[in-house]
């Protein structure tokens, strides 16, 4: 092992409760995700609240606005030195006026140094802020990038971990980023009913397929890890034709997602995983735009089976808009027995204008969670009586055909 | 020495017949019979060495006369292109020298297969148990003459019930003295990899190999096991581990050149120890049954292996720079593993 700290687990509790499952920063207790939350955000967030008590940030006077920036700083050098005792952020000089960089810095760029600061000073009120005040900035900001490097040093000689299913957190949170902007800002993503996802035990989420890229899975995922308290991370079985792709096999497998397999779902449900499965696969995902949201067939039940299985409640999905991303008129057998894809969708765009016709449309999502479905009143003899394990199916499809009908409803138009 | 128990190893010339001899001669109530078809290395204490071939026709007699009580048969050709030289030693040797256990009477049997033979598909699940379908490339020589074995050994449980057999499938071996597929990959200066894909490794460490071998005959079991180290590694992990620095190649050009290659050059995969499709899709052995049924537990993290293999290599170089390559978390793996072994000890595992 590289460094015993790096292998100490995160010592903090989730929102839900439960122990983080994340290896600690090296040389903290706390993982990437947990690190801010430490005892002094409640120090700090109280002391925030009283000055909005008295007196509102409106009528703070210029001097009184740099103290309390000041003490924000202080705080969070406080912080970093806790958190790291060895860190010496290359010194920041300044001439007096308003913080020129110390020529004679080592070990960074003056170029760099430069380019930062005017940065923050084309950004922020440049008379609010004294040399003491840059100082504190620069040692901030100087920690943040030499973080950063760090993680990338350790990434490429080969120190990071992963999960026996290939889960690398250090991707996720790389990807986050654009995830996040085509959860909040492509799409305008609305979701409800998070609360029916449980905080740590088992699920298994069901939902709708659509839209020619599986798009929908990983919007499902994004929504449960930022929506949800607890920030799982959902799995979502992926059908067996994505393994064969460059780059698209590898990033799954980093994001914790697995192949569509029973013996797959029902070992990470086993783990108390929470688990995506889309029983239309790609009768779902090729549908074309004139059969937009009708359910195509659920398979053969094995999700069910998987359930009840393993005992882990049924949670139905449904996702609305995704049908729009791509506007499929027709499909190829010929050219999906050319290219060895499972369909080939010939859109409005696609062939036509090449890789751009892959780029989905921004229409409005909605994710909506419905109730879950206990499966405990099974037990696994009744997964062979194939009459239940079909009236189940049903049933659930039945639920989301429903749920998907009612957003349809209220929905005002495909964009808003 | 009439009432130690026999224990006859095949292939005892070569690397894994001679450490397990080695390993075995070490127990006072063994008495450790080798053959091979030329002479084993020396230092092996109390091997009774006998030259024979194990596609000899009179192999019952010998087994008969030397009241052989358990077989480990690791007389293994690993090659990577195929040849019928090495195919007759591996299939033709391994049902002659079987079908003379179960005439003899031996009462066990230990042979050494990997997990390659369940083959690298991308319809495979994450974990594969012991009797997932074997579907193995067979374009590569040693993994198709895992598969010709694997289904006679399938046969020969049936037919033969008296005569027990522990196929032990070891994950990719990795290790500074030993050879293997993955370690002849793992030393080329370029190593090929696909561009874009990043399959799961498992792997095992060169001791472990060993010492599962021989726990296999201590304890009375029978049946296949997955053998690996705890852990996962991508192979990109594990190429920034041993400090190599692959060449990407997009799949089509990589499948067609070495198609090209081959039909030029007649032995179409000597280049590549390791097939495409290895590199390509994950081929992970469900280890349930090694750590609940067997009871083994490898001293090594799959990390571990990989920090071992490259730190003895770089030692090896004798390069100023690299010579202190993992030199300090070498030593704090082995401070962990012996800290384990210990464990291991108190929790009644026989090994030290």
């Amino acid at each position: 092992m590289h460094d015993t700290e790096a292998r100490i687990q995160c010592v903090a509790t989730t929102k839900a409760g439960t122990r983080c499952k994340h290896n600690a920063i090296p040389g903290e207790d706390y993982c990437h995700i947990h690190r801010p939350i430490t005892a002094d955000r409640t120090a700090t967030g109280s002391k925030r609240s009283s000055v909005d008590g008295e007196s509102g940030t409106k009528d703070l006077t210029d001097g009184e606005l740099r103290e309390q920036l000041m003490e924000e700083l202080d705080s969070l050098i406080t912080r970093v030195q806790a958190i790291s005792p060895d860190y010496r952020p290359s010194a920041y000089a300044s001439d007096g006026t308003n913080g020129s960089t110390d020529e004679e810095t080592e070990g960074v760029d003056p170029d760099l140094q430069n380019r930062i600061l005017s940065r923050l000073r084309g950004s922020i009120n440049e008379d609010l802020l004294d040399a003491e005040t840059w100082k504190g900035l620069w040692y901030m900001v100087n920690y943040t990038v030499e973080y950063q490097s760090d993680i990338f040093k350790r990434r490429l000689s080969g120190d990071y971990d992963t999960d026996e299913w290939g889960l690398d957190w250090e991707f996720v949170e790389a990807v986050r980023p654009f995830l996040d902007f085509l959860y909040n800002v492509y799409w305008r993503i609305e979701t409800t009913g998070i609360e029916h996802i449980p905080d740590y035990d088992r699920a298994l989420l069901v939902s709708n397929h659509s839209g020619q890229l599986p798009w929908d899975g990983a919007m499902i995922m994004t929504a449960i890890l930022n929506e949800h308290p607890a920030q799982r991370l959902a799995r979502n079985l992926y059908a067996n034709w994505f393994p064969t792709l460059p780059f698209i096999s590898s990033a799954l497998v980093k994001m914790g997602q697995a192949l569509a397999t029973v013996e797959n779902g029902t070992r990470l449900l086993n783990q108390d995983e929470l688990v995506g499965v889309f029983p239309e696969g790609y009768k779902g995902v090729g549908k074309l735009y004139k059969d937009r949201y009708k359910l195509a067939r659920f398979g053969r039940g094995g999700f069910v089976k998987m359930a009840i299985n393993t005992q882990a409640p049924i949670i139905p999905v449904s996702v609305v808009g995704a049908e729009e991303t791509y506007v499929t008129v027709a499909k190829s057998s010929i050219l999906a027995r050319l290219t060895g894809f499972p369909y080939f969708p010939i859109s409005l765009r696609f062939p036509w204008l090449g890789l751009m016709g892959a780029i989905p449309l921004p229409s409005k999502w909605y994710i909506d969670f419905g109730e879950p479905i206990a499966t405990d009143s099974y037990n696994s003899e009744d997964t062979k009586d194939l009459a239940l394990v079909s009236e189940l199916t049903d049933h659930i499809r039945n639920i989301i055909q429903e749920m998907i009908n009612n957003r349809l409803k209220i929905r005002r138009s495909v964009f808003r | 020495m009439a009432d130690k128990r026999v224990i006859l190893v095949t292939g005892v010339a070569g690397y894994w017949g001679s450490r397990v001899a080695k390993q075995l001669s070490l127990e006072k109530d063994l008495h450790i019979v080798g053959i091979d078809k030329t002479e084993p290395p020396d230092g092996i204490e109390n091997l009774d060495f006998i030259q024979a071939d194990i596609r000899s026709r009179l192999l019952t007699d010998l087994l008969e006369a030397e009241k052989v009580d358990t077989v480990f048969h690791l007389h293994f050709l690993e090659q990577a292109g195929p040849s019928e030289q090495a195919f007759d030693i591996n299939v033709m040797g391994t049902t002659n020298l079987f079908a003379a256990c179960a005439k003899a009477g031996v009462s066990k049997i230990i042979f050494r297969s990997s997990t390659s033979v369940y083959g690298a598909r991308p319809d495979n699940s994450a974990f594969l148990t012991e009797d997932s379908p074997l579907r193995g490339s067979r374009h590569y020589g040693y993994i198709r003459d895992l598969l010709e074995i694997e289904a006679f050994v399938n046969g020969f449980r049936r037919q033969s019930p008296e005569t027990k057999v522990v196929v032990l499938r070891f994950a990719n071996i990795v290790g500074p003295t030993a050879d293997s597929p993955m370690i002849r990959f793992l030393n080329l200066h370029k190593p090929i990899v696909l561009l874009g894909f990043d399959p799961l490794l498992q792997l095992i460490q060169e001791d472990d190999v060993v010492a599962a071998l021989v726990y296999s005959l201590k304890s009375e079991i029978a049946g296949i096991y997955n053998i690996a180290a705890d852990g996962i590694v991508p192979l990109s992990k594990a190429l920034r581990l041993v400090r190599k620095r692959p060449i990407r190649i997009f799949h089509p050009f990589a499948y067609k050149g070495f198609e090209l290659l081959g039909s030029v050059h007649g032995r179409p995969l000597a280049y590549m120890p390791i097939e495409l499709d290895y590199l390509r899709y994950s081929w992970i052995g469900d280890l349930r049954k090694m750590q609940e049924d067997l009871g083994f537990q490898p001293l090594y993290l799959a990390d571990e292996t990989l920090r071992e293999f490259a730190g003895q290599k770089s030692s090896e170089d004798e390069d100023e720079q690299e010579s202190n390559l993992y030199d300090d978390e070498r030593l704090h793996d082995l401070i962990e593993r012996r800290r384990r072994a210990k464990e291991l000890a108190s929790n009644g595992d026989p090994r030290e």
